[in-house]
């Protein structure tokens, strides 16, 4: 069971890949496009069902699965403490977070730690105990979604990743409104078009 | 030996008032221009759209290399030191100072009149507007004073704004879209506006940056460049109050100092790198620095704070629709006569912020999956405006510019430090203020059947400017009102330093406007064009 799980997350790992290769996803487009194949330290099959548990229910498995693959693009882009944007005006220079990659893997080790006690692996339980336990391990966290990579535990980070998407903003509202992408002035003033079925 | 370099006019700085000034006097005259920056180029723009997508992945600085480590100070500055200055990144808003901005004291009793009027100063504001391709629609009249239409037409409202406009307008306040160096038409030959919302750094080149008229000056051989070269100070001819050189490090190669020759000398180097320079530039004729005779230089640093409230509304709004447009209402900064004063302006944004997904529920439980969707989709949590309003303060003599002996660059010269301070006038009516614009924002939620969720006030000075204010009188002011300072006949300062008062709009288009008038009369000093 878990190797085909594992062929099955790769299937769908691999057609991620090949849809924002081919452009043709909007959110191929919206999302970062990182040519490296490095994988990540990140356990594909732990960070799956973390992303089964706190993304939403109504997404389709599909939907679910290039949310998580555009995820892992984003960790694999990203640079360690660099230099962040400065506003019009601003006379501090920030800098980012460290690699949280490190502290993410441990966090999805220690998941599967946790379940284990129970005889089974994090994967196989089920989304309430997922959620439980996942909930002891951001206790601490703050009403709202930081940004990803100031996150502190990986499920955070996934979710803020995904619900700050263009993606998850249509949703939400039920229209195309396809923010941050370069569109039309002329078409602004327009109610936004509802999501197509 | 320095190695020297001579030309006619040397301007030091390469914001958008140097290369505006530049771009103004090769119109009128044939002279060789050389112009100094200490910074070097930034993100070219065929590079500006990779980097946007980093900035809006990681919030990475889409502008490589735009500031010098060691050459900043304390308090309010800002930190971009590169060729095109902080135009290169601004948001592009260009709404202009009212006449009372110019008439403080005589119409309400208050600071200083400047030594211009806004009629003086409204053709260089066209200029200015027309040079930059700024989209924009007049408001009315008696807010918003003009000789004729923008170049182009406003930017759209989008459906959100267009909605919030009319509670705007119910609220008894007419508000216009805010004007914008943005291009909504082909005309300008820049692209027409995408709504990317991510103007401070426009992947489409809609928003005017400076870099663009420095390089067709430079391809034309009007402007020879010498950037990541750091003046150091300004040295007068002998026997002369004249300025004969600038003396200056090229930062790659320190070994050889430069010497920069010219017939005049403009220092555009904004409100913190202009007074800056002429302290350092002390000599022993001028032991407090030049053109600082009255010890006026430094004096007088301006700016505006801002308050700004957060209204949620029973409105349908869809966040991420053009975030980056906005309403302007100019009709508190013409309020007529006043029993105390208090100006300012008035802008509406529709804001996601206080209504997008978050993790916990009102209640303080963690929420996953579809919890937070339906929590995000909560009519209660639908359509939230932020309104802002930037307002007038009067700054005393001791807001002010100083070397600070305590910090230094790796050349050993002292670095600036800023302090601002208020007018006691200002100061006394800093909480009438306040009441006064969040009574607006409580009347502007009444009428909308909304509740101002939250109210705030940034103290931070926006748009600064000052340190080398104008005037007619040497004993209360560092230059005339083209910038000429008093004590030395060919050397001005043009743009933010020169502001008697901040105002309440951006300063971008007064800074402009200022500096495209100083340029008339710095190319009646050569022979014109033929």
């Amino acid at each position: 069971m878990r190797s085909n799980r594992r062929t099955f997350v790769r299937g769908l790992a691999a057609a991620f890949s090949a849809i924002a290769l081919a452009g043709r996803s909007r959110l191929a487009g919206l999302w970062p496009q990182i040519s490296s194949s490095a994988p990540n330290a990140l356990d594909g099959e732990i960070l799956r069902a973390v992303g089964g548990a706190v993304l939403p229910e109504e997404l389709s498995e599909a939907d679910r699965e290039r949310a998580i693959g555009a995820f892992e693009v984003w960790l694999r882009g990203f640079r360690p403490n660099a230099e962040q944007r400065h506003p019009y005006g601003g006379w501090i220079i920030p800098y980012g977070p460290g690699d949280p990659e490190p502290r993410w893997a441990g966090q999805l080790s220690a998941l599967q730690t946790d379940a284990s006690r129970s005889g089974g692996s994090f994967a196989d339980l089920s989304i309430g105990d997922r959620r439980a336990l996942l909930e002891a391990a951001i206790e601490d966290a703050g009403e709202r979604f930081p940004a990803p990579a100031d996150a502190d535990h990986i499920a955070v980070a996934l979710m803020a990743h995904y619900f700050a998407s263009p993606e998850a903003n249509d949703r939400a509202h039920g229209v195309v409104i396809d923010k941050m992408s370069c569109r039309s002035i002329f078409t602004a003033g327009d109610s936004p078009p509802p999501l197509p079925d | 030996m320095p190695r020297r370099i001579d030309s006619d006019i040397c301007i030091i700085g390469s914001g958008i008032t140097a290369i505006l000034t530049a771009q103004r006097l090769t119109e009128l005259v044939d002279s060789h221009i050389v112009m100094i920056e200490a910074g070097g180029r930034t993100t070219p723009f065929r590079e500006r759209n990779q980097q946007r997508r980093r900035m809006l992945d990681y919030d990475e600085n889409p502008w490589r290399d735009d500031h010098i480590e060691d050459q900043t100070g304390e308090g309010l500055m800002y930190r971009s030191m590169v060729v095109g200055g902080c135009a290169m990144h601004w948001d592009g808003a260009t709404p202009r100072f009212s006449p009372e901005d110019f008439r403080q004291q005589s119409m309400y009793g208050v600071g200083t009149d400047w030594p211009i009027s806004y009629d003086d100063l409204e053709p260089y504001y066209a200029d200015f507007e027309r040079r930059v391709g700024v989209a924009g629609e007049p408001g009315p009249p008696e807010y918003d004073p003009r000789s004729g239409p923008y170049p182009m037409p406003p930017l759209p409202l989008s459906y959100n704004l267009e909605l919030l406009k009319k509670w705007g307008e119910n609220a008894g306040y007419p508000f216009w879209t805010q004007p914008w160096a943005k291009a909504t038409t082909e005309e300008h030959g820049r692209a027409v506006c995408r709504r990317c919302d991510t103007c401070h750094v426009c992947p489409t080149g809609a928003k005017y940056t400076p870099d663009v008229t420095l390089d067709a000056l430079i391809e034309a051989g009007r402007v020879t460049l010498y950037d990541e070269t750091l003046v150091r100070r300004l040295e007068l001819a002998d026997g002369s109050d004249r300025i004969a050189r600038a003396i200056a490090v090229d930062r790659n190669d320190p070994s050889e100092p430069l010497e920069f020759r010219a017939t005049t000398f403009i220092l555009a180097a904004g409100h913190a790198w202009s007074p800056h320079l002429l302290l350092l530039s002390a000599n022993s004729r001028y032991p407090a620095g030049l053109a600082n005779t009255t010890g006026m230089v430094g004096k007088y640093m301006t700016g505006h704070p801002y308050m700004a409230g957060v209204i949620d509304l029973p409105l349908k709004l869809y966040p991420g629709m053009f975030e980056t447009n906005s309403l302007l209402s100019r009709m508190h900064a013409r309020p007529g006569p006043l029993d105390r004063y208090v100006r300012h302006d008035l802008r509406i944004w529709d804001v996601a912020t206080s209504r997008g997904a978050r993790l916990r529920d009102d209640a303080g439980r963690i929420q996953f999956g579809d919890d937070v969707m339906k929590d995000w989709r909560s009519p209660a949590r639908q359509g939230t405006a932020r309104v802002r309003g930037y307002y007038d303060v009067v700054p005393d003599k001791e807001s002010r510019l100083t070397l600070d002996a305590t910090r230094s660059n790796r050349w050993g010269d002292p670095l600036p430090k800023v302090e601002f301070l208020d007018a006691p006038e200002s100061q006394a009516l800093r909480q009438h203020t306040h009441d006064t614009m969040s009574g607006i924002f409580e009347h502007m939620a009444r009428v909308g059947d909304g509740r101002v969720l939250s109210t705030n006030v940034s103290y931070t000075m926006e748009h600064p400017g000052g340190g080398c204010r104008m005037g007619d009188d040497p004993n209360t002011s560092v230059t005339d009102s083209f910038g000429r300072t008093h004590d030395h006949d060919n050397l001005f300062v043009i743009g933010a330093p020169t502001l008697v008062s901040g105002g309440c709009a951006n300063g971008t288009p007064t800074f402009s406007a200022l500096s495209l008038r100083s340029a008339e009369e710095i190319a009646a000093g050569f022979s014109t064009r033929g």
